[in-house]
């Protein structure tokens, strides 16, 4: 695990050289830079956690599993010690949850691949823009299988491949293997990128939904934040939460 | 809580509205309902990951001395907040230095905080608002 890391990252900083190159000459198609949040008003209260304020309309299949959750954020939200949220448990937390975990993300762009880099846990997603088609020979994976193209200056993304252990977002809505997250990504001005992301799984839901991300550009540098740090955590958290009073 | 508060005082008119603590986790061990603000003088400070941790000595009013401790969002968030008034780092806290915490307490009646607010000797808001 320890290996894991500077070996991810260091694939995606190796092409930082190239940050500056963009997929067409236009103005708008660069989509280089370390993001940050910066979500619209009428999303902040629940723009840590969700896509959206209400959960999507979900299926039975969905419902029960939604049900069985114990999530840490949202209504029905339990401490940390309590929860079976797959990511305390350090499991990657899939897309397009990622985005909801409040750190920075580093773009880096190269021809034929685009680069998110997050600081949450340093997790890497390669989007494949050489024109390939999806993967048909691996087992389904935690953060699915990206492939983009430009439409103009908007980067369309198609996710798939996903497995069902990740939820899709913080407050415990489940999805399962036939998901496809579409994102549009555009730079919508010299300091501003958004995201529209729609969300298909005939399985867990209804119906197609979707929700809006925003970003702004900063300065920053990617820090190092390691889920496993959550581990040491847990007995502060168990102190906080199990306090009797003083026993003498 | 379970009175275990002494020394502590309750500011329920103090809005703080912040996000910056829940970064790993939302609030559910801590009453987001009232705040308590306590003095006191630093014993430990960790800025460690996924969150800072403050602990201080703080005596009430019969003398008693307890050690609270209080939880902010990560470093690395907290050294990026263009809220703070300073730019937080390893070592901005010190044993022995003067700290007011503010915030949320914990529902089991721990002396324990998700921190609002954070004063330090000279009366600094740590934080700042939104």
């Amino acid at each position: 695990m320890s290996k894991r890391f500077p070996v991810l990252i260091g694939a995606a900083l190796a092409v930082v050289s190239y940050s500056s190159w963009s997929q067409d000459a236009g103005h708008g198609d660069d989509l280089s830079g370390v993001w940050t949040n910066d979500p619209e008003p009428d999303t902040r209260p629940f723009q840590n956690w969700a896509l959206t304020g209400d959960p999507p309309p979900m299926t039975d299949w969905a419902q029960e599993r939604f049900d069985a959750s114990r999530p840490t954020f949202g209504p029905r939200s339990v401490p940390v010690l309590e929860t079976n949220d797959p990511v305390y448990a350090c499991f990657p937390p899939g897309t397009p949850r990622i985005y909801m975990h409040p750190f920075p993300m580093e773009i880096v762009q190269t021809p034929g691949r685009v680069m998110m880099v997050f600081e949450y846990d340093h997790v890497v997603r390669a989007i494949y823009t050489d024109g390939r088609d999806h993967r048909t020979d691996l087992a389904p994976m935690y953060m699915g299988d990206s492939t983009g193209h430009w439409e103009g200056d908007t980067l369309v993304v198609e996710t798939v491949n996903f497995n069902d252990k990740t939820w899709v977002d913080r407050r415990g809505v489940p999805h399962s293997e036939e998901m496809r997250v579409v994102e549009r990504i555009q730079r919508v001005s010299e300091d501003r990128l958004r995201i529209d992301i729609t969300v298909e799984d005939p399985v867990a839901f209804t119906e197609t939904w979707s929700g809006q991300r925003h970003y702004r550009r900063v300065d920053w540098d990617i820090e190092e934040f390691v889920c496993m740090d959550n581990v040491n955590f847990e007995a502060y958290e168990r102190e906080v939460l199990e306090y009797e009073g003083e026993t003498e | 809580m379970k009175g275990r508060v002494a020394g502590a005082l309750l500011v329920s008119s103090l809005l703080v509205v912040m996000t910056s603590a829940s970064a790993h986790h939302g609030g559910a061990a801590y009453d987001g309902s009232e705040t308590v603000e306590v003095i006191g003088k630093v014993t430990r400070f960790e800025f460690v990951n996924p969150h800072v941790l403050i602990y201080a000595n703080v005596t009430d009013d019969e003398g008693n001395t307890v050690e609270w401790s209080g939880e902010l969002t990560s470093p690395n968030r907290l050294a990026r907040s263009q809220r703070s008034a300073v730019r937080w780092h390893k070592d901005i806290f010190q044993p022995g230095d003067d700290i007011t915490l503010i915030g949320n307490p914990a529902r089991s009646g721990a002396p324990s905080l998700r921190l609002q607010e954070v004063l330090n000797g000279e009366g600094v808001r740590m934080i700042g608002d939104d």
